[in-house]
């Protein structure tokens, strides 16, 4: 359900981007999501879907990419990959790790298809 | 002919919320206040709770409240007697507050002389996590009865939680609930939080949070003074 919250965010910031860039529409959006914020493709296609309803970027293609997570052991300092729900260092075997990658959900590119006779 | 224009953004999607964040966190700051998330999902017992601690910070400290709901100002109602201040937000269809919510929110409270902002999220274990309110600690609520599986089901707010607070620990012997799962599930993602039992019906464990409250307040508000020399 998260991904609806998400994708509100994601649709202004969109829509912000074109703006600035004076895109006359948003056909494509390449999204990445680090697999510790557990977006499920699915659900974030029809919540994007459905936030961008009304707006410059609706009806647009979202390709989602995902970016597996990487963390550093605050204990002996070991950088490993952990899983959603076991963050204990192989290692040491203390789970108190610093996220490094994986966490965050980052708006990579917003593009336009501009066909002759048709766009601008 | 077919053209593509494409514009490379590269932005974290949640950083508008994070920079107001941000701010808030700052204003938390200059004001010396200690400001907690709590988070659970709903009946968890977080404004009985705050029912609770706020009376016994007095009089030392004074508590200022700010509540998040879909609807009614029925929570804030009842604290509005013994908190200095309590301010509710509504959140319509929101599952979660967010910081410009709670940026309005401050600019209706006077937070002079004011020791702790509770901030009660709405009840939702899954989106209150994604939204940084500019808090200085997180605080999850599992109660006994939604069972001894979701610290596994909901690994993300457990994993940043800075204090998790096993509630209703009173119903223990009625419920068929294991505190060992809870904690072995727990030790795997967040080796660093501390856990406490405790009861607002019976008492158990209110002295240690009110201990734990204390403490981190002092230690924040110690960092933040060496902050500002540095």
């Amino acid at each position: 359900m998260h991904e609806l919250s998400i994708a509100m965010e994601l649709v202004s910031q969109i829509v912000e981007a074109a703006e600035a860039n004076r895109l006359p529409r948003v056909d494509e959006i390449e999204l990445e999501a680090g697999i510790l914020r557990l977006v499920v493709p699915e659900i974030m296609q029809t919540a994007f879907q459905e936030a961008a309803r009304e707006t410059i970027a609706a009806g647009a293609a979202l390709i989602l990419t995902e970016k597996k997570a990487k963390v550093r052991c605050n204990q002996c300092a070991l950088v490993f990959e952990p899983h959603v729900d076991d963050f204990t260092c192989p290692k040491c075997r203390i789970a108190d790790a610093k996220v490094l990658e994986g966490d965050q959900i980052i708006l990579k590119s917003v593009s336009c298809n501009l066909s002759e006779g048709n766009g601008k | 002919m077919n053209k593509k224009i494409k514009v490379n953004v590269v932005k974290n999607v949640l950083q508008a919320n994070d920079l107001v964040a941000g701010r808030n966190r700052q204003v938390f700051k200059e004001n010396k206040v200690f400001a907690l998330n709590l988070i659970s999902s709903p009946g968890s017992g977080k404004t009985t709770l705050l029912e609770k601690t706020i009376p016994a910070l007095k009089p030392e400290h004074k508590s200022i409240v700010i509540v998040g709901d879909l609807q009614t100002t029925r929570d804030a109602d009842r604290l509005s007697d013994q908190a200095q201040q309590a301010v509710q937000i509504n959140t319509g269809m929101s599952c979660h507050l967010y910081a410009n919510q709670i940026a309005q929110s401050l600019s209706d409270i006077d937070l002079k002389g004011a020791d702790f902002v509770f901030i009660e999220n709405v009840g939702n274990m899954v989106c209150p996590g994604e939204f940084d309110l500019g808090e200085n600690a997180k605080v999850i609520l599992l109660s006994v009865p939604e069972g001894d599986d979701k610290v596994a089901k909901y690994p993300t707010i457990f994993r940043v939680a800075d204090l998790i607070l096993l509630t209703k620990v009173d119903l223990l012997g009625a419920l068929d609930f294991d505190l060992k799962r809870v904690k072995e599930d727990l030790s795997k993602l967040n080796a660093k939080a501390t856990l406490i039992e405790l009861s607002s019906k019976t008492g158990q464990g209110m002295d240690q949070w009110l201990d734990w409250l204390k403490a981190k307040r002092t230690e924040g508000i110690g960092r933040q003074a060496r902050f500002a020399t540095e």
